[in-house]
């Protein structure tokens, strides 16, 4: 008996090791409402992206404050926010007074959902997503890196210019906040003073649903219901009364069809290009270079990634060919055979540390990508940094049009170079990785990371060091991975450096760095 | 020790692994005996389920996973034993690019102990406790399935097994066990489980197995012979999504059927005290795994200290 006893207590304290261990596994960046360190008073007399100007969109002056329809808002108000339940209460806290990082985490989501590959049909052939026939088999989107790029870049510039214009005519009409006017409204978040019509919030939580709906045909309920607990956690926390949300609804669905229209003729549609035109094209680099590059799955894959998504129009670069790469070492050649030499070495001899960076900045199949994942740092940079909505939504449009144009240029010069992978050109190769549908040169990742490290730069100056060492290691992990060469890093970088140029150009003349 | 490893290790592609089956056997080391085993089981599949869909992935191939596992067993008591075994584990496919891993995978300790054994005439009852507690040795990562070594988590088993033997010839055994796990960390900081997840730590599904065997003995008590039934099911977790890798947060299930058989030179001086183990075992049923097929081999030595 005393063995038991013995035994048990064994038990019990190997138990309490066990789980003493065990950490929080947080599914969204806990943060709380924080006062915005500026409230960029002159925010609405920025440059927006697609509208020419905040007056783009016409909305009417407000009610006065000491009117009866609005005496009779603000009594709504006042009265939802001060009988908020327990979950009311959650949405409050969760959604915060910077809801630009929950749409931009809510997209992650989606992306990382949607990231599947399409898998091979019983024949060996392969079905592919179509927008169509959204619930498929496969269903759509297949949300990989140059499809969530620009997915990223329409949300963020839409919240961009929606908040533009909404801070232009909250300052032109200059209704107080909801709790300057009636002090007994219980507002839940740091106060200041921003005007509060049009509502920033609602322009946020509309503009987002709409973008992302379009973004993502399968997820209209679940982004409705999002946006409906967003809208009404303005009213629980005090925030918005019904004109300021109407104002602010008004506002996201101009923007919304503005870039929406962007978006059904940036030739996004055609970038996955049927096989024949797939065959052409590699069969050009063929004439050109005397190489090309070839899926190495079974079965295999008969046309790669989007081999036009070089083609879609870009944000801030006039012409892709204007950052397209200079020709890479031919296979064979001394220069590839000394990076080759490198990857069979480094494949040799993987240390753990080559093993952790090359996972850590896989972002891979069934992940938010390497777009969501400089979203992801960027996002925690703002509330750092304790921008406003405004200026939030600015960093990530600059950040995501960067990137999605990185994306564009990259694969443009990776289909005109159409380079094989390490696994096509070493013999028995192995990687720890798995090689992506396209071709190799240069690499995505040091790409989309070379250009969203400038914007950072640009933007978290006391950040530069960080992002760019961040970006060089993003390029390195994908030669301790085994899929790419050290140039197809290296070139990646610059490209991508070149691209972001372009966007650092533009946003110094938009108004915000005056 | 007497005995091989039956029952499987219940992830994709950990079909192959061992466990041995003194962890959940009736057989006691006597006070100060000790035993030492060296056990090889390799198990290979070329199908596995992606959640209940049985399919097959050519750039997977043929999945092997082999696994070198020294072992030791000591009687601290007649009804007290203390268990250790080290397992090396090898991982490949003859499909697609990816690169297979090697490396010390857990080390499992656990206490055994016999709580109940009666004696009715030629019938015999027995009834025994394991606590076994697993932790890995390298930091092999986990998050590499189903080429990785192990779950990459602890694990600590609480097992009642309970024997009938009738006329020491034929006996049935029955056995249960809850095994919990904690969190395992990798290496890229986020990952999707039915949503995002902002972190480098995965929770691993704890499990429940069951194990019905059916054993005898012939040629004169030298060799024993078992047929086994194996159920290991998670308690939670999610499913591989459509042509997706799996993840350690995967809900595994395993049913498996098993033979197993042990020589023992008792008789044939210069090799008393040693025996030669030899099993096979198939997956009939899994959800997030391989349908594996394994075969093991080992020898035992056991003496009094």
């Amino acid at each position: 008996m005393k063995k038991i006893t013995t035994l048990g207590i064994c038990l019990a304290l190997i138990v309490a090791s066990v789980t003493s261990c065990e950490n929080e596994l947080p599914t969204h960046f806990k943060f709380s409402a924080y006062q915005f360190s500026d409230l960029d008073v002159n925010g609405g007399s920025w440059q927006p992206i697609l509208l020419s100007s905040a007056t783009d969109v016409a909305i009417d002056a407000p009610d006065a404050v000491n009117s009866t329809e609005y005496l009779a808002e603000l009594a709504e108000l006042k009265s939802a926010a001060e009988n908020i339940s327990g979950s009311q209460a959650d949405a409050v806290e969760y959604w915060t007074n910077n809801p630009v990082i929950r749409w931009n985490e809510i997209a992650l989501e989606l992306a990382a959902k949607y990231n599947l590959i399409p898998p091979p049909n019983p024949d060996g052939t392969y079905t592919l997503p179509t927008a169509a026939n959204p619930q498929g088999p496969p269903p759509f989107p297949f949300a990989h890196p140059p499809y969530t790029s620009r997915m990223l870049a329409y949300l963020s510039v839409a919240q961009f210019d929606g908040l533009i214009t909404a801070w232009h005519y909250k300052y032109e009409y200059n209704r107080p906040a909801t709790y300057v006017t009636d002090p007994t409204i219980p507002y839940a978040y740091s106060k200041n003073t921003l005007p509060s019509y049009p509502s920033d919030g609602a322009v946020i939580a509309v503009v987002s649903r709409d973008i992302l709906k379009a973004m993502f045909p399968l997820e209209h309920d679940y982004l409705n219901a999002k946006a409906e607990e967003h809208l009404n956690s303005l009213k629980w926390s005090g925030s918005s009364t019904t004109s300021d949300i109407e104002a602010g609804t008004t506002i996201a669905t101009a923007v919304k069809t503005a870039a929406i229209a962007r978006a059904q003729s940036d030739k996004m549609g055609a970038a996955q290009t049927p096989r024949p035109l797939s065959d052409q094209i590699k069969q050009e680099a063929i004439d050109r270079f005397g190489w090309s590059w070839d899926n190495q799955e079974v079965p295999v894959r008969p046309v790669g990634l989007t081999p036009r998504f070089g083609q879609v129009t870009m944000w801030n670069v006039p012409n892709v060919e204007d950052v397209r790469l200079t020709t890479p070492p031919a296979p064979g050649s001394a220069e590839f055979e000394k990076d080759a030499k490198e990857l069979r070495d480094i494949a040799k001899n993987l240390t753990n540390e080559q093993r952790k960076i090359a996972n850590w900045w896989s972002d891979g199949l069934g992940t938010y990508t390497p777009p969501g994942h400089w979203n992801r740092r960027t996002k925690e940079y703002i509330i750092k940094y304790e921008m406003n909505p405004l200026r939030a939504a600015r960093t990530f449009a600059y950040l995501n049009m960067a990137v999605m144009d990185a994306g564009v240029a990259c694969w443009d010069s990776k289909y005109y170079y159409h380079y094989p992978r390490p696994i096509q050109t070493i013999n028995g190769f192995k990687t720890i990785l798995g090689t992506p549908n396209f071709p190799s040169y240069p690499s995505g990742h040091s790409t989309f990371s070379g250009a969203a490290a400038e914007v950072l730069a640009y933007i978290f100056p006391l950040e530069a060091n960080n992002v760019r060492a961040w970006a060089r290691e993003a390029a390195e992990s994908r030669i301790y991975g085994g899929i790419h060469y050290r140039f197809d890093s290296e070139l990646g970088i610059e490209q991508g450096q070149d691209v972001a140029s372009y966007a650092i150009t533009r946003a110094q003349a938009d108004g915000a760095d005056d | 020790m007497k005995k091989i490893l039956l029952l499987q290790v219940l992830c994709l592609g950990f079909a192959g692994t061992v466990l041995s089956q003194t962890y959940t056997d009736a057989i006691m080391m006597k006070k100060k005996e000790i035993c030492f085993a060296f056990m090889y089981d390799q198990g290979t599949w070329s199908e596995y389920w992606e959640g209940s869909t049985l399919i097959t992935n050519q750039n997977i191939g043929t999945f092997t996973r082999s696994t070198y596992m020294p072992m030791i067993a000591y009687g601290i008591t007649d009804k007290l034993n203390v268990l250790l075994s080290i397992p090396y584990v090898s991982t490949k496919s003859d499909g697609g690019q990816l690169a297979g891993v090697k490396g010390l995978q857990d080390v499992n300790v656990a206490v055994k102990y016999e709580a109940i054994k009666k004696d009715f005439g030629k019938h015999r009852v027995s009834a025994l406790a394991v606590a076994q507690f697993g932790t890995p040795m390298s930091n092999y990562l986990s998050d590499y399935m189903p080429y990785s070594l192990g779950l990459g988590t602890q694990e600590l088993t609480g097992r009642v097994i309970g024997q009938y033997e009738f006329n020491k010839m034929i006996y049935v055994r029955a056995t249960a066990a809850y095994v919990w796990r904690g969190q395992t960390e990798v290496e890229r900081p986020y990952y999707y489980n039915n949503g995002s997840y902002y972190t480098t730590f995965m929770e691993v599904p704890s499990a429940i197995n069951y194990q019905a065997v059916l054993g005898g003995w012939a040629l004169k008590h030298n060799l024993r012979l078992e047929a086994s039934y194996n159920v290991l099911n998670c308690v939670d977790g999610d499913d591989i999504r459509r042509w997706n890798m799996p993840q350690p947060t995967n809900k595994f299930e395993v049913t498996q059927a098993g033979f197993f058989a042990q020589y023992y030179f008792k008789a044939i001086e210069p090799l008393k005290g040693f025996s030669l183990m030899a099993s096979y075992n198939q997956v009939l049923e899994g959800r997030n795994m391989g349908k594996a097929t394994g075969i093991g081999g080992g020898i035992t030595y056991q003496f009094t200290f």
